[in-house]
């Protein structure tokens, strides 16, 4: 199973294919909003999700894993991990069923997806992998550690995914169904955005700001890097228009979803958005590997730099937003070594806004693109209407706006004795975030199989994306994410 | 088409010169972006962060 094969189910199905009365977007608002809801309860008093499972970094298998509330801690680390599994298996059985996928495959192969992720996160926050401080070396009495933090445990879950794409293809082919990261990432930034309302609410001002310093990753992605990237692909490299218009979007929007979303509306044939959707993930894949490592070694200081420039440089939501959790992670950890110790949720908050901002305005490129395409172009009576900027609206973000909105209001428009149960109640659901960024890593990684990529024959369009991205979308980004963000500090943990 | 033919037309696709409105597009998008990032660095330039 490649890329190809899985993205291919969000290009248009053929006319056999009964399609689903829900979309994927659809699907991941409202399961987003479900577990935000049910954290919410904590307000009332009742507490719905909190058996969820965490896991602490641990040298003492006993003490891995855990409850996210206390309340539940009788019913210990297996339990509550049985408990999750079970929880997520009914959700996402549901959720397949909606899609019109096979819910009896779908749920034996996220049984095996659960488990192996879930598994990698496990080993990841081993503690000669995870702990961080000298302190931590000493109470888990170990010499040394590679100092990934917990969250390294992503990378320990991208590569268990690379390792069956790679090694054992049959068996990645065989648990396709439930290898949805798409799906999987749209549901934690739903989730994620009454998180941030949450950190956000204590410093509405920096808040603010960042969301104006993000507005310079609109005009950077859609303005800047689409039409140089367009102009290299087409001048440089001799591709055709409709190659060119998708390959420009993928690489300078957001991969999946802008190739796609461009391919449709300058009329291309669905497989171009698709074979350009693969290789955005596989650089994704890479980018996730090396720039969180770049930025703690070299912006650790200016930490909203190094989080604006993951959103800005990796071009997959999936892999943008949880990489701005790893360099988020790496940063605080480097940081409080040197006795910095910031607010957590400020980097990941900033990486998730960028992202969204890029996000947003795709429907409106898309539009833009067709319109022209459509009149000037390809002059065909298939004009692009209007309606297609809401039809291509990544509606997610309506889910990531809604809970960001919710928990800002309930953190500053309740009543004290109210209001200071959010943060609780938003840690009850950020554990759920986690896991689908587990999820989404590991889906990621499954189907980057570059050996079937390369037999494809993408080495023109890779050279393209090699080109763009590391001759000029990471520095540019880089760039600009300095002129706007350098000298913004988190504010400091109390 | 298969993936076969998808590859080989990729290495064989005739280059396309480009038109007036892919000119334009380009040009119009690279001048209103430069402009709007240097308008939008001079307001957040005055604007202190707040941290």
């Amino acid at each position: 199973m490649s890329v190809i094969e899985t993205v291919s189910r969000r290009a248009p199905a053929g006319a056999s294919d009964p399609a689903p009365w829900i979309s994927e977007d659809w699907l991941s608002v409202v399961i987003g909003l479900f577990i935000f809801m049910l954290a919410l309860a904590v307000l009332a008093n009742v507490d719905l999700i909190g058996w969820v499972v965490t896991t602490s970094v641990w040298s003492n298998f006993r003490q891995a894993l855990g409850t996210a509330s206390k309340l539940y801690a009788p019913l210990g680390g297996a339990g509550a991990l049985l408990a999750t599994f079970f929880s997520l298996l009914v959700i996402l059985s549901a959720a397949a069923a909606a899609l019109n996928a096979g819910v009896r495959r779908f749920a034996l192969a996220f049984t095996a997806v659960f488990w192996i992720a879930y598994a990698s996160w496990v080993v990841g926050s081993y503690a000669n992998f995870a702990a961080v401080t000298a302190a931590d070396l000493q109470k888990f009495g170990i010499s040394w550690s590679l100092r990934l933090t917990n969250e390294g445990g992503f990378i320990f879950a991208l590569l268990a995914g690379l390792i069956i794409a790679n090694f054992f293809p049959r068996f990645a082919e065989t648990i396709k169904e439930a290898i949805r990261p798409e799906l999987y990432i749209k549901i934690a930034i739903v989730i994620l955005g009454g998180f941030f309302a949450v950190t956000a609410a204590g410093k509405l001002n920096l808040a603010s700001s960042l969301l104006l310093r993000g507005v310079a990753a609109i005009i950077e992605a859609y303005l800047i890097y689409w039409a140089v990237v367009y102009f290299v692909a087409r001048k440089w490299f001799g591709f055709n228009r409709e190659w060119a218009a998708p390959l420009a979007s993928g690489i300078s929007i957001c991969g999946v979803s802008a190739a796609i979303a461009t391919g449709g509306a300058i009329r291309a044939r669905p497989i171009i958005p698709v074979l350009v959707s693969s290789l955005v993930v596989v650089f994704a894949v890479v980018e996730v590997l090396i720039l969180p490592l770049l930025a703690q070694t070299f912006l650790w200081q200016e930490p909203l730099v190094a989080a604006a420039w993951i959103g800005l440089a990796i071009k997959t939501d999936g892999a943008a937003v949880a990489g701005g959790g790893i360099t988020e992670s790496l940063i605080l950890a480097k940081s409080a070594a040197e006795g910095v110790t910031y607010q957590p949720g400020w980097m990941l908050g900033t990486t998730a806004t960028v992202k969204v901002f890029i996000d947003m305005f795709i429907g409106i490129w898309a539009f833009i693109l067709g319109y022209i395409w459509t009149n000037y172009i390809n002059v065909t009576k298939d004009k692009a209407t209007a309606g297609e900027i809401w039809q291509r609206f990544p509606k997610f973000i309506l889910g990531f706006v809604v809970t960001f909105l919710v928990g800002l209001y309930l953190a500053l428009g309740t009543p004290s004795d109210v209001a200071a149960k959010v943060p609780a109640a938003m840690s009850e659901a950020n554990t759920f975030r986690v896991i689908f960024f587990i999820l989404t890593f590991f889906s990621i990684g499954v189907l980057s199989n570059f050996k079937k990529l390369w037999q494809e024959g993408i080495g023109k369009l890779a050279a393209v994306y090699v080109i763009s991205l590391f001759g000029f979308v990471i520095w540019v980004g880089l760039l600009i994410s300095w002129l706007f963000f350098s000298g913004v500090k988190p504010p400091l943990a109390s | 088409m298969s993936r076969t033919d998808m590859s080989s037309e990729l290495e064989k696709a005739a280059g396309e010169p480009l038109l007036s409105i892919e000119k334009k597009l380009i040009a119009w998008s690279l001048g209103i972006g430069l402009v709007l990032l240097v308008l939008l660095a001079a307001i957040t330039h005055f604007l202190p962060p707040s941290s």
